[in-house]
């Protein structure tokens, strides 16, 4: 038995072919996670009554949730009860139409904007009280003050977690290969399943999420770089 | 004009203020003076709100607005009719000095950027400080720091400057240039209203001086009234403790 190439290259191929659908899951779960897990961090650090409580109930039960344990959980209930659904509400598609990665985009965009919302509460927490308080005293309203003197302010202090996150999510996303939507890990695999090159396959997978890995890594140092210049932030 | 009546305010069970009233007038320098702890800085942080009053009232500039239920329309009025200069100085970290003397001309007065960018340079090198306008805060000294922040509050033609101990955080060599930038402004006429701990300095530029001590006012009056023939004994004590002894008369 020995590493055979041309069913590496096979494999690394349909690895690339399935890239974009991994790509799309982390981009649009990323942006929409931040969104959603600012506004929570938002609403907790200015402790909107009734949200704010709710969402800290919300974010320390389902901070415990594992991603996959989510994952499969969702689908299930959507093949459980999505036939009365439809019939309910007179929907004629059938189930097997709809593509599951929906489900996918559902479990990976609860639990990162968790995640991101300790985060931006942690950049929050970061951000002299002070600086509000200037931005008050000129006459800025509430949400001038955030938009303009908080929230940029927050993202040198949340870039290194972002970049985290980001990653983090690129590797969590291979779970919803689990609700049978292919991307790359398991369009890696697909030759596999015909030589039994497994380890090729592997090999392919690992290889194309180190580059979009690196690539994210590179961004992400980019942009280190160009924000907060105003901060002294070298040591010694 | 600004008058605070029956002024109460109490952080947790501490009672902060109890029952300060004053008034300020048109063009005045007001100096507050006072211990630790009586009271003077969270005074002045009521009267634009940083501080919520628990009861009170305040007429400013003719209208009158109860501290109990202040409506949001009326915070916003008094703060954007006043400036607030700060202790530790405030500059928006994230905003070089012409920047932060921008920010309110732009986003509150809606000014163009090309008058406010004149106005900013007018009031930077008004403070000394026109060949530092592209700089940070962090790239400043606390003395040059707190100079930004008092251009940035005369930018805004406000009816009243608010200074809350502005060179307490300041390393003593840096005092006197902040110092002197505040005197000038003293003498422009706008009306002021200072908590200090700089005895010679409210001596010379203050109109008026107040003088309290846990949370009440206990004496006020022209300078030479209150550092040379306090009435008060609370008064004198304080300044014994303060002033060196031979530069006042008991």
């Amino acid at each position: 038995m020995s590493f055979n190439v041309s069913s590496f290259l096979e494999s690394l191929i349909s690895a690339f072919k399935y890239a974009p659908v991994t790509l799309e899951l982390t981009a649009i779960t990323f942006v929409v996670s931040l969104i959603l897990g600012t506004f929570i961090a938002t609403i907790r650090h200015y402790r909107v009554p009734v949200l704010s409580q709710f969402f800290a109930i919300f974010v320390t039960i389902y901070m415990g949730l594992p991603m996959m344990v989510a994952l499969i959980l969702y689908n299930l209930i959507f093949m459980t009860f999505y036939n009365d659904f439809a019939e309910a509400f007179h929907i004629s598609v059938q189930i097997s139409d709809i593509n599951p990665i929906f489900i996918g985009f559902f479990a990976l965009i609860l639990g990162t904007s968790c995640s991101i919302s300790e985060s931006v509460r942690g950049a929050f927490r970061g951000i002299d009280k002070t600086q509000y308080e200037a931005g008050y005293s000129i006459g800025l309203t509430k949400f001038q003050t955030l938009r303009r003197i908080i929230f940029p302010q927050m993202v040198p202090i949340l870039l290194p977690g972002m970049q985290n996150s980001l990653i983090g999510l690129l590797k969590a996303s291979n779970l919803v290969s689990a609700i049978s939507v292919i991307e790359i890990m398991t369009g890696a695999l697909l030759p596999a399943l015909l030589y039994y090159s497994y380890l090729e396959g592997y090999v392919a997978a690992a290889l194309v999420y180190w580059i979009i890995g690196a690539c994210i890594e590179l961004l992400a140092a980019i942009a280190e770089k160009n924000s907060g210049k105003y901060l002294k932030r070298t040591v010694g | 004009m600004i008058e605070l009546t029956s002024v109460k305010k109490s952080f947790a069970k501490q009672e902060v203020l109890k029952d300060v009233s004053l008034r300020v007038n048109d063009g005045e320098v007001v100096v507050i003076l006072g211990p630790s702890g009586s009271g003077k800085t969270t005074l002045l942080r009521c009267i634009n709100f940083l501080e919520r009053a628990d009861s009170g009232l305040m007429n400013f500039g003719g209208n009158e607005i109860d501290l109990r239920k202040t409506k949001k329309k009326e915070i916003l009025y008094v703060r954007r009719h006043s400036a607030f200069v700060f202790q530790n100085y405030g500059l928006f970290a994230h905003k070089t000095a012409i920047q932060n003397v921008m920010e309110g001309l732009t986003q509150v007065q809606k000014k163009s950027k090309a008058d406010a960018t004149k106005i900013a340079e007018d009031a930077l090198s008004w403070v000394g400080l026109l060949d530092k306008k592209d700089y940070y805060p962090s790239q400043l000294s606390g003395g040059q720091q707190q100079r930004v922040g008092i251009a940035r509050a005369i930018a805004l033609k406000p009816d009243v400057i608010l200074f809350d101990e502005p060179t307490s955080a300041l390393d003593p060599e840096l005092v006197g240039e902040t110092l002197e930038v505040i005197k000038k402004v003293a003498k422009s006429g706008i009306t002021m209203v200072v908590v200090t701990h700089e005895m010679s300095f409210a001596e010379e530029v203050a109109d008026r001086v107040i003088f309290m001590d846990g949370g009440v006012v206990v004496e006020e009056g022209k300078p030479d009234e209150i550092f040379y023939r306090p009435k008060e004994e609370r008064t004198r004590q304080f300044l014994s403790r303060i002033m060196p002894v031979d530069s006042y008369v008991i």
